[in-house]
This record gives C-alpha cells, sequence and structure tokens, in this order.
C-alpha cells in the first residue's frame, strides 16, 4: 500500500475495523424504519396492556355491581334498605332501562314481613324470605351478597344487645381462622408482574430479531456476504460487529418496556387493590442489568440460527420458533412447585426466577444473580465463537451461491 | 514505458500464484457424487499484466478464485499472494487483495460513498488519506453524482461502478474479479475495461475470469485455459490461436478444451 497511511499497530487495526464494522451494522439497522418500529413495537405495547389490565382488574374487584331486588314491604324496614343501598343491593323500583328485562328475568325477590319493626324492637326472630330460581348461575352471585349483607346486618345487631346487657362479644367467636395469604402482596397484581416478567424476557428476544436475521441471512440473500467473508477482517469481528447491533436495539427495546411501563404505572391507582407496584429507578436498573446479558444471549442464538438457515424465509420461521423460549420458560417456572437448584443457574429461567422475586418485593439473591448472569454470558461467548469459525466453514461460502 | 519496466521487473517477482491445487465437494450420503472442481490447477498472474481465466460453466473458475480468497481451503496444493500463503494468513493475504467477487450485492441503506468509505476502513484506511482515496476513486470511476444516493435502485453498471470502487479504493497490488462483465451493457464493459487497463498501466497485477472470448481477447496480456479443473492450455491469444492452428480465439479454445461443451452459454 503506496499511498496510503494504515492503522499502525496491530490491536489498533483491530478495534479500527470492529468499529467500522458496528458502525456499518448500526447505520442499516437504524435507517431500515419500518423493520425498526416493527420491532420496538412491542416495547411501546407492553405499558398500554399493563394499565389496560390493571384497570380491568382493579374494577372488577372495587367495584361490586349493582343488583335489583325486587323488595316486598320495603317500607317496613327502612334502616335496613339503607343498608342495602350501602351494598349497592338496590330496589327493582330504580333499575335503569337498559338492565330491565335482565332483573325483571331473574327476578330475585326479598319479602320483608308488616310486623318487622315491632318485632325488631321486641326482639323476637324476623324471618326474611328471599325468591329467586336458585339453579340460574346468574343469580348466584346476588344471593350470596344479599345473605352477607342479610347476615352482617343481623349480627350486627345481635352484637349492640348484646354489649348493652353487658355481654362480652368474643364470646360469640371461641374460634376464629385467621387467613394468612403467602402469595405476597395481591393475586392480580402478582398477575400483572409476571405478565410483565415475561414481557421484559419477550422483550429482549423480540426487538433484536428483526435486526439479526436481516444482518445475517438477508445479507447472504442480497450477495453482500461473499464481498465480506473476502475482506481482511476475521469472522470473529464480524460475528461481534452484528451481534452488538443486534442486541443493542434489544437492548433499547428493554429500557422502553421499563422507562414507559414505569410512566404509565403511575396512572393507575393500584393501592386500590392493595398493591405497591412501583417501578423506580432502581428497580429498573437492577432489571436492566439482569437482563443486559439476555440481549447478548438472544442476539447471539438467532445469529446462530439465522446464519445456517439456507435463505432468509427459513431464516424468519426458524428464529420465531426460538421466540417460545422466553415465552414458555418463564410460564414454567412460574408453575413449578419444586423448583430444582440448577434451574437458578441456567439462562432465562434464572433471571426469570429472581424477576419474579423482584417483583415479589423478596430480597434478591445476589448470588443466583451473579452466578444466572455469568452462565449465560459463558454460552453467548461459546454460540460467538462457535459461529466465527462456521463462518470459515466451508458450508457456509457454499451456500453463498 | 511504464508497462515495459513493470513488465521486465515482474519477470521475477510472481505476483498471484497457484500451485497443483486440488479440491473435491464431497456428497456426505452419496460417495460416489464426489464432484472434483479442481484437479491440479497451477498457473501465475505477474504485475503489470492482465491475466484471463478463461472456461467453460463449470470448469473451476469461481472455486479457484475462492481459494485464493481463502473461502475455500484447497484439498491439495497451496495458493500465494505476493508470496503469502492464503490458507496460512488469510488475513495478510486479502490485505493484498483487491476483490470483485462472483456475487456482488449492495448495502441498499447505504450510499454509494458510505459503502466505498466501509471498505476502505477494513483495509485500515483511515482519516484524511482515506478520504484522499475515496475522492481518487470516486473521481476516476465518475461516480460524483451517485456518491451520495443510497444504493436501492441502482442500475447494473452503476451497481458495477460501486462494486469497482469499494474494491480497488485502497489500491490494492492485486486485483482479482470473477465474472465482472456479467450483465454489463456496453458503455458499462467499456468503463471497467478502460479502468482495468489504467490499472494495469500502473504495474498491478490483475486477474479475471471470464467466458466472453472479445473480453478476453480484446484486454488480456495472457490468457489460461481452465477446463475440468485443470490448465488446458495459457499464453496470449494470439499464442493460443497459433497453438490450435485457429485464426479466432473461440475457435481455439473450444479446440484446447476438447469439447464445444459450455460455450454457448
Amino acid at each position: 500500500m503506496s499511498h496510503s497511511s494504515t492503522v499502525n499497530s496491530s490491536m489498533n487495526l483491530y478495534l479500527y475495523q470492529l468499529k467500522s464494522l458496528i458502525l456499518k451494522e448500526y447505520k442499516e439497522a437504524f435507517r431500515d424504519k419500518r423493520a425498526l418500529i416493527v420491532a420496538l413495537m412491542m416495547a411501546f405495547m407492553a405499558p398500554v396492556m399493563i394499565v389496560l389490565m390493571s384497570k380491568i382488574t382493579i374494577e372488577k374487584l372495587i367495584d361490586e355491581p349493582p343488583i335489583y331486588v325486587n323488595f316486598n314491604g320495603a317500607e317496613y324496614a327502612p334502616k335496613l334498605m339503607e343498608y342495602f343501598a350501602d351494598n349497592n343491593l338496590l330496589s327493582l323500583a330504580d333499575v335503569p332501562e337498559g338492565d330491565k328485562a335482565i332483573w325483571q328475568q331473574r327476578n330475585i325477590t326479598v319479602n320483608i314481613p308488616i310486623d318487622y319493626e315491632t318485632d325488631m324492637a321486641q326482639g323476637r326472630p324476623i324471618k326474611l324470605y328471599l325468591q329467586a330460581d336458585f339453579t340460574d348461575k346468574a343469580v348466584g352471585s346476588p344471593v350470596r351478597r344479599i345473605n352477607n349483607a342479610v347476615r352482617s346486618y343481623s349480627l350486627n345487631i345481635g352484637y349492640k344487645r348484646l354489649l348493652l346487657r353487658g355481654v362480652d362479644v368474643r364470646l360469640l367467636n371461641p374460634i376464629t381462622l385467621v387467613e394468612q395469604d403467602t402469595s405476597k402482596p395481591d393475586a392480580t397484581f402478582m398477575l400483572i408482574s409476571i405478565m410483565l416478567g415475561i414481557y421484559l424476557m419477550l422483550a429482549a428476544f423480540m426487538s433484536g430479531l428483526s435486526v439479526a436475521i436481516d444482518s445475517s441471512a438477508g445479507e447472504r440473500e442480497r450477495n453482500v456476504l461473499e464481498m465480506l467473508l473476502c475482506q481482511p477482517v476475521s469472522t470473529l469481528q464480524i460475528v461481534l460487529a452484528k451481534l452488538i447491533s443486534a442486541s443493542t436495539i434489544s437492548i433499547l427495546g428493554i429500557v422502553l418496556v421499563l422507562g414507559l411501563t414505569s410512566l404509565s404505572v403511575g396512572f393507575v391507582d393500584l393501592t386500590k387493590i392493595g398493591a405497591t407496584f412501583t417501578l423506580d429507578i432502581s428497580t429498573s436498573l437492577t432489571l436492566l442489568t439482569l437482563l443486559l446479558p439476555i440481549c447478548f444471549f438472544a442476539s447471539a442464538c438467532q445469529l446462530f440460527v439465522a446464519f445456517q438457515t439456507k435463505s432468509f424465509k427459513e431464516a424468519q420461521s426458524t428464529v420465531s420458533i426460538l421466540i417460545g423460549i422466553p415465552a414458555f420458560i418463564p410460564f414454567v417456572v412460574s408453575l413449578m412447585d419444586d423448583r430444582p437448584e440448577w434451574l437458578n443457574w441456567l439462562p432465562v429461567a434464572g433471571q426469570s426466577m429472581i424477576i419474579e422475586n423482584i417483583f415479589k418485593g423478596v430480597e434478591v439473591n445476589w448470588l443466583a444473580f451473579i452466578a444466572t448472569s455469568v452462565v449465560t454470558i459463558t454460552i453467548t461467548v461459546v454460540l460467538v465463537l462457535a459461529l466465527a469459525k462456521k463462518l470459515k466453514s466451508e458450508k457456509v461460502v457454499m451456500a453463498l451461491s | 514505458m511504464l508497462m515495459v519496466f513493470s513488465k521486465l521487473f515482474s519477470e521475477s517477482i510472481t505476483m498471484i500464484e497457484v500451485n497443483n491445487l486440488h479440491k473435491s465437494f464431497i456428497d456426505k450420503k452419496d460417495k460416489n457424487n464426489t464432484v472434483k472442481a479442481l484437479d491440479g490447477l497451477s498457473f501465475t498472474a505477474k504485475d503489470g499484466e492482465i491475466t484471463g481465466i478463461l472456461g467453460p460453466n463449470g470448469a473451476g473458475k469461481t472455486t479457484c478464485l475462492r481459494t485464493l480468497y481463502g473461502l475455500l481451503c484447497a484439498d491439495e496444493g497451496f495458493a500465494t499472494i505476493d508470496g503469502i500463503s492464503v490458507t496460512e494468513k488469510p488475513l495478510a493475504a486479502r490485505a493484498k487483495l483487491g476483490i470483485f467477487p462472483d456475487k456482488f450485492g449492495l448495502y441498499e441503506r447505504l450510499t454509494a460513498y458510505e459503502q466505498i468509505d466501509y471498505f476502505a476502513s477494513l483495509h485500515g484506511l483511515s482519516g484524511q488519506t482515506k478520504k484522499q482515496a475515496i475522492a481518487q476513486v470516486i473521481e476516476d470511476l465518475d461516480l460524483s453524482d451517485l456518491a451520495h444516493r443510497k444504493t436501492v435502485g441502482f442500475s447494473q453498471g452503476q451497481r458495477m461502478k460501486v462494486t469497482l470502487a469499494q474494491a480497488l479504493v485502497h489500491q490494492p497490488q492485486n486485483f482479482v474479479l470473477d465474472e465482472p462483465t456479467r450483465g454489463l451493457d456496453v458503455m458499462s464493459t467499456r468503463i471497467l475495461r478502460d479502468y482495468l487497463a489504467k490499472f494495469k498501466a500502473k504495474g498491478h497485477c490483475i486477474l479475471f475470469s471470464s467466458h466472453v472470448m472479445q473480453e478476453v481477447a480484446a484486454l488480456c496480456d495472457r490468457v489460461i485455459i481452465v477446463a475440468n479443473g485443470k490448465l488446458a492450455a495459457q499464453g496470449t491469444p494470439q499464442e493460443l490461436c497459433d497453438l490450435a492452428g485457429e485464426t479466432n480465439l473461440e475457435d481455439a479454445f473450444v479446440k484446447l478444451i476438447g469439447t464445444d461443451e459450455g460455450v454457448a452459454a
């Protein structure tokens, strides 16, 4: 090279070439706007999904939907009616036009006797009659709620009577069953956090997917890979550049999911269901650090598979199967009761258990954190080296034409 | 003058040497289905000369050139570039090469300039030197109008120019082209030919494969005829005609490879 200043030391040259390779991969990845948007769609959808899910579950839990009952003799028990109304048990007369047919058909009737007031004043037992078609499933829940309301109203009065006579009400409850819910805060909240955990895994695998396929099988299909393989760069440099480019997009996906979720969670009042779902900066950073190796692992897997397929189409379908891993493993892990120790170490499984613990509010097991990260990184390195070796093989070259 | 000088000079130093290359592609399932692509091929391509590899389809031209880039590994024999063994030091050997491959595509999301810049960087050019080298090659190939356009939608001729530019931006001593005129119109072929002639005049070694007779006859100083993975004949186009006792290269070619199979292609 007569009139070209070459980069001097071989290490510098290696890094300079790598930089040029990465730069080109970035240019191609970020200029393919449509593929990029599709890839990051996942990230944009996560917060929307979480907000929607929380809203729906909160409404379900908080709202006891109004029940319309045909009260006969309501005028005899005004206080009881007030109590019913507080519990959203309303009179059939007040039913809105739209629901009229349904409630008339269900025809739940409560009969209050004429002598309710006098019997109550004199402390005589009163019988209220509840009439409904008990085989009708739709009637089940209203009947239960009426039952509960009457019982607690009745108990209330009973307690007051005993108190007036100087009797300790606790005598009525020799045994009390205390229910302790070991599922940390709330089942619904847990569902949301498990979903978010799976979502984060999926985002790590899906965001970089199109870039990984495009830069491997896509380049071969567009006949640019042969030119690249003929250049004075090692296959390891080529693989590293493509890995870094694809995993950057995947990291971007995760940062977006975390950022947008922590923003959007602020719009939902989760305290109503007893959840303290805060995705604060330190939690987000922990999750990001935990998922970084997964991003590289995912891209390495995808590149490894895509480079070995015969066409772009085959690469797309085969790599899509890989998506099953992040969706399936956390799901299976969350269903397992007795988790074997080695599960902590596996990529994806290990991370998803730590994510689960983070959301449960359990102290992070940093040893497991480091162990699973190291294992994941090791597997990634092995994949990269194997792929670099494979790219030198004649099979890959023969697949060029 | 320069040509005479470089010719004299190159008598002693061989720039591209291929020696007794053997290469078989073995079908793992059916051992009888083995294709012998190269069967003891040897030749040399010298500085300041354009050497043409002529052969029918399937003669082993692309296999030979891919072995030269170090993409394929010969079963037997060796190839050297400026004395550097391709199998032992593939990266060092490739650094001495400019390659116009069998299948050339472009990065369609990059501009022509960015592509040339990319390959220049891979060859270790940087800073002002790189800028100058790119500017030079763009001027030489009359690419300035296209330079800052993305290459998607480029015509075959424009694609050829960009590929040529990215292969030559680092001014390699040796230049290998695998059937470069495929799909080119007359104008583009002329541009390519002129450029190769200029490159030769500067004392570079050019090796290119083709199966187009007129092109080889017009351009090459020496012709290597390959058939069935072997060297069938070599010499100047005139020498080959004399050897076969024919007046034009096409007839000589058919006679020398011993069959007319594949010539029509």
